[in-house]
């Protein structure tokens, strides 16, 4: 277990911001901690939609279990949170 | 005894070339401070300025100035503009003095590497003025905001900005550091004056002396007006330097040179006055956008300096285009949301009305930073401000030093542009931000951004309380809202209305 920075870049919001996740959290936890800071406070909840991470640059998402630590980021390299619609 | 015309005596008399016979004429003109360009004395003295100026006419003139801009503001002390004023001005006041005053008389010392190092002895004599002129603007700047500092201590920031470390004057300190502090005489004149002060500070001063007059502080629109007189004869001493260095096939280090501070002044003043022009001037004072003002100040201006120069556009052209309806959008929503680091209360500017201007001037401006303020404005209006602050960080740019951003909503396309350098991973706002680093890497990889010292454990404790310790942001100095959110009452209002329907 390790803190370990993140910069998160939410969809919808305008800025890159730092988010200290730690090497244990799942994906689905990093995009909690990223949500923190946006989702209620520039960005509008989207009931029902769940946060996918994914690379920069990368069109698919990252498990969402998988573990920080198992992804390979550098530190503060950018994630992209990502809303998801409930499937149909 | 007849005196001469100047003109009869000017060329001679400056010129002050002579050939060193005690010492190498490296030794006098060390290249590092002179400019590593190659060229001999000999081609320097082909600079010819534009601006001919005698000392004693500098006097004259100057004396003249400063009386006139001594006088108005000696005669409207008792007028209680300031105590009046629309808390947006005050902001705009707060938020110029801090970040120019003393950056003003930095330059004073940039002006003199050109007066003591250049080569071409036109632009020693330019420079010279130029450097009693940078003075000046320092001690007014500094003058002029003091009979406020007893009335509200952001006011003191007029002295103390560029001592702290403050986000937005780390950002400040970071480009003057590289494009004058840190530069040879030549590339001074380049960067500093003729890609800077030519269009940059010209729209700093002309506009806000606009807008100065139109809040009815001529205190203000007269000093600033004084001090841009003396910006455009001292910008002009890059132009001739330019065309020495193209005329001796040094077309593409000119280039670069104009690239680098062209892009570093449009990310300052995307921050500094984009938000002071669109959002903190008073709706009914408002002459321009600051896209309109820019277009046809910057855009227009340097096109046609550029070309006759015999320069091409930045290769980046297109995106600073672009970056013209977005960029300062950002920077004024970033300033705002993280208004306790800031020592100026960001005006919101947000009301129904400001909201129909911005959709006029920037079409799509509601579907993209209009939903973000959406929230904002529901969290004030509901009075759950705790989600109104933030709490962490935006990232910066390692190279200008201010928030990463793009535009939200609708248009989301925020985007990093990350790059691994000797096993550093730097982060840009842009592609050009990244070009500047990758043009000199070692030049700016020791930096370390207001985020990069954060992680480094330099700031403690590692919360809000220890962010503004770290920025030097005493109590009573913390940016809050202008109006002190009394624009929530409109939404408000709205709201009961929809409520009655």
């Amino acid at each position: 277990m390790a803190l370990f920075p993140l910069t998160s870049n939410f969809e919808g919001d305008f800025v890159l911001q730092l988010v200290p996740v730690d090497t244990e959290n799942t994906m689905d936890e990093v995009a909690a901690a990223a949500a923190v800071h946006s989702v209620g406070r520039r960005v509008r909840d989207r009931p029902g939609h769940i946060l996918r991470v994914r690379r920069q640059g990368s069109e698919a998402f990252l498990p969402r279990d998988m573990k920080v630590a198992e992804a390979g980021f550098m530190p503060t390299e950018t994630v992209e949170i990502i809303w998801q619609a409930p499937a149909a | 005894m007849a005196v001469l015309n100047r003109m009869d005596w000017y060329d001679l008399a400056r010129s002050t070339n002579w050939t060193p016979k005690y010492v190498a004429e490296d030794e006098l003109f060390p290249p590092k401070l002179s400019g590593e360009f190659g060229l001999p004395l000999t081609a320097w003295e082909e600079y010819d300025e534009p601006y001919k100026q005698t000392y004693p006419e500098y006097v004259k003139v100057q004396r003249e100035k400063d009386a006139g801009a001594y006088s108005v503001k000696a005669a409207l002390e008792r007028s209680r503009i300031f105590e009046n004023a629309d808390p947006g001005w005050k902001s705009v006041m707060k938020a110029h003095y801090g970040a120019i005053a003393r950056g003003e008389y930095a330059a004073a010392s940039a002006e003199a590497r050109m007066m003591r190092f250049s080569k071409a002895p036109g632009m020693r004599n330019m420079a010279t003025l130029g450097c009693m002129d940078e003075i000046r603007h320092g001690q007014m700047q500094l003058y002029f905001p003091h009979e406020h500092v007893a009335k509200d201590r952001q006011m003191d920031w007029a002295f103390k900005a560029y001592d702290t470390n403050e986000w937005a004057m780390i950002a400040a300190r970071h480009f003057f550091d590289d494009i004058m502090m840190t530069r040879d005489a030549i590339s001074v004149s380049i960067m500093l004056t003729f890609s800077f002060e030519t269009g940059f500070t010209n729209m700093q001063f002309l506009g806000l002396a606009a807008d100065a007059a139109e809040a009815g502080d001529h205190t203000f629109a007269n000093l600033i007006s004084s001090i841009q007189t003396d910006e455009s004869r001292h910008a002009q001493i890059g132009g001739p330097a330019l065309k020495v260095l193209i005329a001796n096939g040094q077309k593409q280090e000119a280039q670069k040179r104009v690239d680098i501070a062209l892009w570093g002044a449009w990310k300052l003043f995307s921050v500094l006055t984009g938000p002071i022009m669109d959002y903190y001037t008073p709706l009914e004072h408002r002459k321009q956008s600051f896209k309109e003002f820019m277009e046809e100040w910057i855009v227009a201006q340097f096109e046609r300096a550029l070309t006759d120069m015999g320069l091409d556009l930045p290769w980046y052209w297109d995106i600073f285009l672009k970056d013209l309806s977005e960029t300062h959008h950002g920077m004024h929503m970033g300033s705002y949301y993280w208004r306790p680091t800031v020592w100026w209360n960001p005006s919101a500017g947000i009301t129904p009305a400001e909201r129909d201007w911005l959709e006029e001037k920037y079409p799509g401006w509601n579907d993209t930073w209009g939903q973000c303020w959406d929230v904002i404005i529901d969290n004030v209006v509901d009075g759950n401000m705790a989600k109104a602050y933030p709490e962490t960080l935006p990232y910066v740019c390692n190279m200008c030093q201010l928030p990463i951003l793009g535009t939200p909503g609708k248009g989301w396309n925020v985007k990093d542009y990350p790059l691994e350098y000797q096993g550093r991973l730097y982060h840009f706002g842009s592609e050009v931000d990244r070009w500047v680093f990758e043009q000199e890497p070692e030049r700016y990889a020791g930096h370390l951004s207001i985020v990069d010292r954060f992680l480094a454990g330099m700031i403690q404790p590692m919360n809000l309380e220890g962010a503004l310790a770290y920025m030097n942001i005493g109590p009573g100095e913390c940016g809050d809202d202008a109006h002190n959110y009394a624009w929530a009452e409109v939404y408000r209002a709205l709201r009961a209305e929809r409520k009655a329907v």
